[in-house]
């Protein structure tokens, strides 16, 4: 934001040779100016390229030492702790990440309960001034992320703790937005099937394998994710083992899959590597400016004259006659999703002559898309009845400014709280950045042994972008083994 | 458009809001250690006592205690199994695990022996002493003791959940099976009931 501000507040001269009776005037232009230098003129999001950099340098240290920066913060604590989980992830430390997202966790049950100092404050200055509890696709995410720390460290119950979780939270979503077009997680969904199963829980996976069932066909439908060939493997063989002979028959006709004499993925004698990749990164919200400035009140005026760039504050008031207020400035900020770039299509890996392609699994891309366009209506309505209110007050200090007969301290005053009016209205560009834009996910039966596992990273031309190996990776019996990385661009 | 529809009052009263959100120092009050203190509602260190609570008593006032004295005409020795936490908390089983055992073994009646990960360490430490240690202390491998029972659990919850309301039931099972033929000799059960009220509004 420009310097307008601060060049403002550093004229203490003259404001001490102003009349007392404009005391009680400039406390209160005092107090906007205090809001105004509090909030900081960057959005959230235009911090991030510096982590993002690194991240995409692998220099995971560096990006938390970055991320520490903002440990600070009291709005922003859930970002910080999903943020350094994610890192620490990235770094492969899954103890560390689980403590972080943990704590993440606590902090969104503990803002359960809205702020109303808080709420107050956003209603006069921005939504930013909210402590940030996650979206609800952000909160069912921790605890994706936490059973697949787990997961990587061999945890199975812990695991399954998280899988209890996502039930819980899925059902107080549900609960909460029926309408709203994220109400089941599939991954996570698909996720506890597959823990459950592992555990020898065949029903509680045949229960979770038909609500991933449910939460595909609405993907497929709202984010356009196809439901995963795995998936419909994984319900065949568990319906058939538990003699469910009619669902059994339904989805075979449904998948159009012929009934096989035998077959053994995760079941049989042999272990399972399944490997998640965490491709690219969520989009990132940028503001976008709507609003300009207004005449007085007598005149209508078309406020989306230059949407994009608000004419400079200070050369406003400079055109403007000294005899009457400056123009009564409205300034509206909304956020959009922008998306960041990805080169990579999905990943193959090869394990000793064998190999499987990543299936897509989860568009975080769509789907955090969806949850912004179902806010806007009332993001905008925040941002209108802001703008009011500031008008309002814009307004109340010209009238304050009338009654005094210093010109220079009436213009000052006016002008100050023009620009607090403007800088302060910010929109709130906050979400969960270093989540991956998409999950993919492949599996491979292998008999029991140790292995390298090699992954290459494909472009969507099907060109080797990269290639990994993961030694000694250890397949067990019966039991899967959980491999992930994380591509960022 | 109107733009006195706020007052300047209303205006200041709500940018005054903003200062009041200031830090206090951090407070630190002991408090005994059975004092029930809810926070969140989740499993906590109340819970834990009350379960142990509950299990001490009754597993010494069983039949399967006097049984196996009168018959094997010595104290039996258990050894800690693996108490399973099927919950949708991650909880720290070896609080209650541990009062347990302290309470066995204080009551003179029954012996325990060190639980698989324990013992890693104990032989390591005999392989030493057998490389380094003097004759007279030195302690030979192969005379460990053999338990008689082992002790097994699981933690279930129920939770059912409507709005800003929870209402959580928690099940603990703790099991001795017998080594020797599998037979489980006591069972304890302890159930925890708490409904949870989540606050919609804080200052």
């Amino acid at each position: 934001m420009p310097q307008n501000p601060m060049s403002a507040l550093r004229m203490p001269g003259r404001m001490e040779s102003l009349p007392a009776r404009h005391g009680r005037f400039f406390v209160r232009l005092a107090a906007l100016a205090c809001v105004l230098v509090l909030s900081g003129c960057a959005t959230y999001s235009s911090s991030f390229a510096k982590i993002e950099q690194q991240l995409a340098g692998q220099q995971y240290d560096d990006a938390l030492k970055t991320i520490e920066e903002k440990s600070k913060s009291k709005t922003e604590r859930v970002l910080y702790l999903l943020d350094k989980g994610m890192v620490l992830r990235m770094k492969r430390d899954f103890a560390a990440s689980n403590e972080s997202l943990e704590a993440a966790k606590q902090e969104m049950e503990r803002l359960y309960a809205a702020s109303v100092s808080e709420n107050a404050l956003s209603f006069v200055v921005n939504d930013a001034t909210v402590s940030y509890a996650g979206d609800d696709y952000e909160q069912v995410l921790v605890h994706l992320y936490m059973a697949l720390n787990y997961l990587e460290l061999g945890e199975r119950d812990e695991a399954r703790v998280e899988a209890l979780q996502v039930d819980i939270k899925l059902r107080e979503i549900g609960e909460k937005i029926p309408e709203s077009k994220f109400t089941e997680d599939a991954l996570a969904r698909y996720l506890t099937g597959m823990i459950y199963e592992e555990l020898g829980e065949w029903s509680d996976a045949m229960i979770a394998y038909r609500k991933a069932y449910e939460a595909y066909k609405k993907y497929q439908d709202n984010f356009s994710v196809a439901m995963p060939d795995m998936l419909k493997h994984d319900l065949v063989r568990l319906a058939q083992r538990e003699g469910l002979t009619d669902e059994l028959a339904g989805y075979r006709k449904e998948f159009g899959m012929v009934p096989e004499k035998k077959k053994a993925v995760g079941t049989g004698p042999e272990g399972e590597l399944v490997f998640v990749l965490n491709n690219g990164l969520a989009p990132i919200k940028r503001e976008h400016v709507v609003g300009t400035f207004a005449p007085p009140p007598s005149v209508a005026v078309d406020t989306s004259r230059r949407p994009r760039r608000p004419a400079p504050p200070m050369r406003v008031i400079a055109n403007t006659r000294e005899t009457t207020a400056p123009p009564v400035l409205i300034h509206i900020a909304l956020p959009y999703y922008e998306s960041r770039p990805c080169h990579v299509s999905s990943a193959r890996i090869s394990v000793s002559g064998k190999q499987a392609d990543t299936q897509l699994m989860e568009d975080i891309d769509a789907i955090a898309r969806s949850s912004l366009s179902a806010r806007m209506p009332a993001i905008t309505a925040r941002a209108v009845a802001r703008a009011i209110a500031k008008g309002a007050i814009q307004e109340s200090v010209d009238k304050a400014g009338q009654q005094g007969d210093d010109a220079g301290a009436k213009l000052i005053g006016s002008l100050l709280v023009r620009v607090a009016a403007v800088a302060t209205e910010r929109a709130d560009t906050r979400s969960w950045l270093t989540l991956p834009a998409n999950v993919q996910l492949a599996r491979l039966t292998l008999p029991p042994g140790t292995y390298d596992v090699q992954m290459e990273l494909l472009g969507s031309d099907g060109r080797v972008m990269a290639t990994r190996v993961f030694p000694q990776v250890t397949i067990r019996k019966e039991r899967k083994t959980y491999l992930t990385q994380h591509s960022v661009p | 458009m109107n733009w006195s529809l706020f007052s300047t009052k209303s205006a200041a009263v709500l940018l005054s809001c903003a200062f009041f959100a200031g830090g206090c120092a951090t407070s630190v009050e002991r408090v005994e250690v059975d004092k029930t203190i809810d926070l969140s509602g989740a499993w906590n260190d109340t819970d834990s006592q009350l379960v142990s609570a509950e299990m001490m008593q009754d597993v010494l006032a069983r039949a399967w205690l006097e049984d196996f004295t009168r018959d094997k005409k010595r104290q039996p020795a258990v050894i800690v199994g693996e108490v399973r936490n099927l919950s949708h908390e991650h909880i720290n089983v070896n609080t209650f695990v541990s009062d347990l055992e302290r309470a066995m073994i204080n009551s003179n009646r029954v012996q325990f022996v060190a639980s698989s990960t324990e013992r890693q360490e104990i032989r390591e430490e005999r392989k030493d002493q057998d490389l380094n240690a003097a004759e007279a202390t030195r302690k030979p491998m192969g005379e460990e003791k053999g338990a008689d029972f082992m002790l097994k659990g699981t933690i279930n919850t129920i939770i059912d959940a409507s709005g800003k309301t929870q209402l959580r039931f928690y099940q603990v099972d703790l099991t001795l099976i017998s080594l020797a033929d599998n037979r489980k000799v006591w069972v304890g059960q302890k159930k925890i009931k708490k409904l949870v009220e989540r606050s919609k509004l804080t200052y």
